[in-house]
């Protein structure tokens, strides 16, 4: 009778059983729910040893790289900062001329101004000095990784989970070590951020390369090209489209690392005067000194992407002209413009902006309060601590009993017998485990039941081999003594993830309906990636307060915009002799969205599901600011104590956390995208 | 060059001085490197210390470096000292790498800072019988939160800052839950929330600090805090723990590099005997953190109005 069942089925009834075992026998044996003490290996500590000594072996090589590297970062920073403001603004916007005509130019200008009106002229040079070193060693690393993972498909493997790895260990979590094995200045920062922007330049190798015609590669072998000729001549100039996109991802990737070099410090850039500000609470400054970054990103990027279009032959005077007039301008500032570091005429503006944030606060309090108690109270609690545990007098007007656990177990058997009725078996099991999961609350869940779950998910997804890594990885965070912290995480996330599906697919879905919502929300999307994070926190933590449910706003923020996104590419870029075949047999607009459009978006849509896991997870470091207790407070207790072990471990159990997530949810979009034929 | 003229400057110094015990000045071609710090009270005690080093005869870098994170890197000698350490929130790391000979501690800077439980003025209204500590315990609803219900909510330090409150709390038996506040930031963005709506708080801070006067913020009144009541538990209210008082003071201290003495001997004379009090340290704090002026040119009238409080230091370790 068993084997008759579908796979899906199966695991789900297991998963179902366990689960039921486990919340039986939980009150009776408390290792269930908490892993014991002295099961827990001392794995920090190894961990703290072996990085330890690793950092000594290899620390006069790369104390002597980090002395190299120092140089031309040096000379960066001295161009900038010491050639005169105009001068520097006329020949950047000379090569905006160059590279893209009289728009560029312009766009160029506006924002360079913008950011010496800021007051932040110093700064933002010193950070463009970090960028021009480390996003150019970025670019090398990336395109060398993706040419060897290209020619030697053996090392494909390893290089991939390499480049998870560099993405999602959150770069807190290895600072100290770093500052150890590189000594102590803003080369730490420059490799720090180099180590995280380089993978989106790999990928993006690789895959232009793989995708070369076949036929030009043969072409060139016919001309009798050795190999490397063929790659230089050939296949790399084939691919430049692709690496551009890598380039362009690369750059946005080193520009939102520019706080965390700061955190180190070294040297006084604009990633310290956010930091500087945020320790203030000091909202209008910081959005000032967080939108130089935005400017900054969106500059390099408009940019770098025109380097590979042909270009229109602009004039060569204009350029001769505009330098001209900086060095005129240069002159005259000398005498009698102000120093760059005198001017800051947005001053008003963020003292405005503070005032408005205070009266907002002062005039809708109770309301702010209502909103936060209200999804506290009926929905943040329950899910973590349980409702047994959360249901109490003093907020619910009435305390959990035997009776309605009863009550509620009997509704979800009855309504999981009524879709078990109607066929749906496999709806009929998650709802029955989804009640117990909420009855029991997810930072309290036993252990044998997670690691089950995981299991089966993998298995159905896509068998043995995923479901035996994703038990054995979050084995190793329940030995490593993080569960708890790390469950935490997975509630606060997992509930984050579970808010922007909802959401973020709304207002996708709105999005692709109507062009005219998708204009407002585009730049709405553009600002919330580009802006430092850690500026949004402030208005969030004087709205509703230090806590859980602060931390998951700053979360959805970050994390809902790739699922609008790709809700919305999805949505709207399915073929057009569906659509038309479609209203040719007589369907309506809603039929075509629901029959046509949605099956045909899927796979784009859970490839935005799967970002979103992605951004939640790497937001929890971030989030720790305004007081979570999670695997992202213990990456900052880790840098309070210096326990390296500590760090690395949080860090590699967050990893292993967005990487287990992420696999699952991938492995069911490709049984989709296999299941529609696409 | 450069050499040749301090060493004049020290000559001629010396024809006025009683030949007190005066330090050679070293090395003075190379720069003293100064860690600056993530808080404005700091910036302002390097900027004077700078000065200080500067009229000796030195050149100084100022070097902007994460509290958290500088400590191996002045252990290398990456940075020379750091001239505001506050023993409160210190890491673990400073203390392994002091203990082990690699840092130097200079002595204390003359800050009295003080630690407690504060709260808006305005909450006197809502809990009468405050400043006493005993108050809290009636109106501990008045402080709750959805999240500490039914007890009253106390914001803490961020957690690497250790959580002085919750023990505080737990040994005083007061019906507060601590909540982890994970920054300084979010500290200050809870009490600019609370000011503009009147709402409750109680949270853990300090000062020297300007949102004390900012917010107008008061501190509770504990019993006594003597070192008797860290260690006998039957000393403070409750006879059972330990630590049932007020905050211990905190220590506020200047660290550096060890070699500093034999590089610089006057330099480390002269941080050594650095002294910056509450009283002189807080009103350049508002002058920068209120009245958004840089903190280079609030400390460069301070220092030209007030030879006297750093002059004579200079003085007596060049002389």
């Amino acid at each position: 009778m068993f084997r008759s069942l579908s796979p899906a089925i199966r695991a789900a009834l297991l998963t179902l059983i366990v689960g039921m075992v486990c919340m039986l026998l939980a009150p009776y044996l408390g290792w269930l729910q908490k892993w014991p003490a002295s099961m827990t290996l001392p794995a920090t500590e190894w961990i703290g040893a072996a990085v330890t000594w690793l950092v000594e072996l290899i620390k006069p090589l790369a104390r002597w790289g980090a002395w190299l590297l120092s140089y031309p970062m040096g000379w960066a920073a001295f161009i900038l900062i010491e050639t005169p403001y105009p001068l520097v603004i006329a020949a950047i916007t000379a090569l905006g001329w160059h590279l893209g005509g009289p728009g560029m130019a312009l766009g160029v200008l506006a924002g360079l101004c913008f950011v010496l009106f800021s007051g932040y002229w110093v700064q933002g040079m010193t950070t463009l000095s970090l960028v021009m070193v480390s996003v150019p060693l970025a670019l090398f690393a990336g395109l060398v990784t993706g040419i060897v993972a290209y020619r030697m498909p053996a090392l494909r493997r390893p290089i991939q989970v390499m480049l998870d790895v560099m993405q999602t260990v959150p770069t807190f979590a290895y600072l100290t070590p770093l500052l150890l094995l590189l000594g102590f200045g803003p080369v730490v920062g420059l490799i720090a951020s180099a180590i995280y922007s380089a993978p989106p330049m790999a990928r993006n190798v690789l895959l232009g390369l793989q995708r070369v015609d076949p036929e030009i590669r043969d072409a060139a072998l016919m001309n009798g090209a050795n190999s490397w000729q063929q790659l230089i001549l050939v296949e790399l100039p084939a691919a430049s489209r692709q690496m551009l996109v890598g380039m362009n991802q690369s750059i946005m990737a080193a520009l939102s690392m520019v706080i965390i070099a700061a955190v180190i410090g070294g040297f006084d850039d604009i990633g310290w005067a956010v930091l500087l500000t945020m320790r203030k609470a000091d909202f209008g400054n910081s959005l000032i000194a967080g939108m130089v970054i935005v400017v900054f990103a969106i500059m390099i990027d408009r940019l770098s992407s025109r380097l590979a279009e042909p270009r229109g032959g602009h004039s060569r005077k204009v350029i001769w002209g505009l330098l001209g007039a900086g060095a005129v301008m240069a002159v005259l500032a000398a005498r009698w413009l102000p120093a760059a570091s005198e001017i800051d005429i947005f001053a008003p503006l963020a003292e405005r902006t503070n005032s408005a944030l205070g009266q907002f606060t002062a005039n809708h309090g109770a309301t702010l309060n209502a909103i936060r108690n209200n999804a506290m109270i009926y929905l943040l609690l329950p899910l973590r601590i349980g409702l047994d545990h959360a249901i109490v007098p003093v907020m619910w007007g009435f305390g959990w009993t035997s009776a309605m656990a009863l009550g509620y177990f009997g509704a979800a058997a009855a309504l999981a017998g009524w879709l078990a009725w109607r066929g749906q078996i496999l709806a009929a099991l998650m709802l029955l485990t989804a009640a117990g999961v909420v009855k029991l609350g997810i930072a309290h869940l036993p252990w044998p039941f997670v690691l089950f779950a995981a299991g089966a998910l993998g298995w159905v997804a896509s068998g043995w081999r995923l479901a035996l890594t994703a038990v054995t990885l979050l084995g190793l965070i329940l030995i490593m003594g993080l569960w708890e912290p790390a469950m935490l995480s997975v509630y606060l996330s997992g509930t984050a993830v579970l808010i922007c599906t909802v959401l973020g697919g709304a207002i996708g879905l709105l999005s692709a309906v109507s062009p005219a919502v998708w204009r407002v929300v585009r730049p709405v999307c553009d600002l919330l990636q580009t802006v430092p994070l850690f500026v949004f926190l402030i208005p969030v933590l004087m709205f509703f307060q230090i806590g859980e449910f602060s931390a998951l706003l700053a979360i959805c923020a970050y994390a809902i915009v790739p699922m609008i996104r790709y809700t919305h590419q999805g949505l709207s870029s399915t073929p057009e002799e569906l659509v038309e075949a479609a209203l040719a047999s007589g369907a309506n607009s809603w039929a075509i969205m629901t029959e046509v459009r949605a099956p045909y978006a899927a796979p784009t849509i859970l490839l935005g599901l799967n970002q979103t896991i992605l951004y939640a997870f790497s937001m929890l470091v971030i989030a720790a600011l305004i007081g979570t207790t999670d695997l992202g407070q213990q990456v900052y207790l880790a840098l309070g104590q210096g326990d390296v072990g500590l760090g690395v471990a949080a860090g590699a159990a967050m990893a292993m956390l967005a990487w287990v997530a992420d696999r699952l949810v991938q492995a069911f979009a490709e049984e989709k995208r296999a299941a529609l034929g696409l | 060059m450069k050499t040749a003229k301090a060493t004049v400057l020290v000559a001629m110094a010396g024809l006025f001085a009683t030949p007190l015990a005066a330090a050679e000045l070293g090395a003075v071609d190379e720069p003293i490197k100064l860690a600056v710090n993530e808080w404005t009270g700091q910036h302002i005690t390097t900027l004077i210390a700078g000065h200080m080093l500067k009229e000796a005869g030195y050149k100084v870098e100022y070097i902007t470096a994460g509290y958290q994170n500088m400590w191996p890197a002045m252990a290398e000698g990456d940075l020379d000292a750091a001239v505001e350490v506050w023993e409160s929130n210190v890491p673990q790391g400073y203390y392994q790498l002091r203990d082990g000979g690699r840092l130097e501690d200079l002595g204390a800077l003359g800050l009295d800072a003080r630690e407690g439980f504060v709260y808006p003025a305005y909450m006197e209204e809502q809990c009468p019988g405050l400043p006493d500590w005993q108050a809290l315990a009636a109106c501990a609803a008045n402080f709750a939160t959805v999240e500490t219900l039914p007890q009253g909510r106390l914001v803490d330090y961020p957690g690497e800052w250790g959580t002085p409150g919750a023990d505080r709390m737990a040994a005083l038996n007061l019906p507060f839950k601590a909540i982890p506040a994970g920054s300084e930031g979010a500290l200050v963005a809870e009490f600019k929330a609370a000011q503009s709506q009147k709402t409750p708080l109680l949270a853990v801070f300090w000062q020297p600090h300007w949102a004390i006067t900012a917010f107008d913020l008061k501190f509770t009144k504990l019993p006594e805090g003597t070192e008797a009541c860290y260690a006998d538990a039957s000393a403070g209210p409750n006879p059972d723990v330990t630590g049932d008082c007020d905050f211990l003071p905190t220590r506020v201290f200047k660290a550096a590099w060890p070699g500093l003495k034999e590089k610089w001997p006057a330099a480390h004379e002269i941080l050594t005997n650095l002294q910056l009090s509450v009283e002189q340290q807080q009103p350049l704090m508002g002058a920068v953190d209120v009245d958004g002026r840089p903190a280079e040119q609030v400390v460069a009238e301070w220092v030209a109005a007030n030879e006297s409080a750093w002059r004579p230091i200079v003085d007596a370790a060049i002389r």
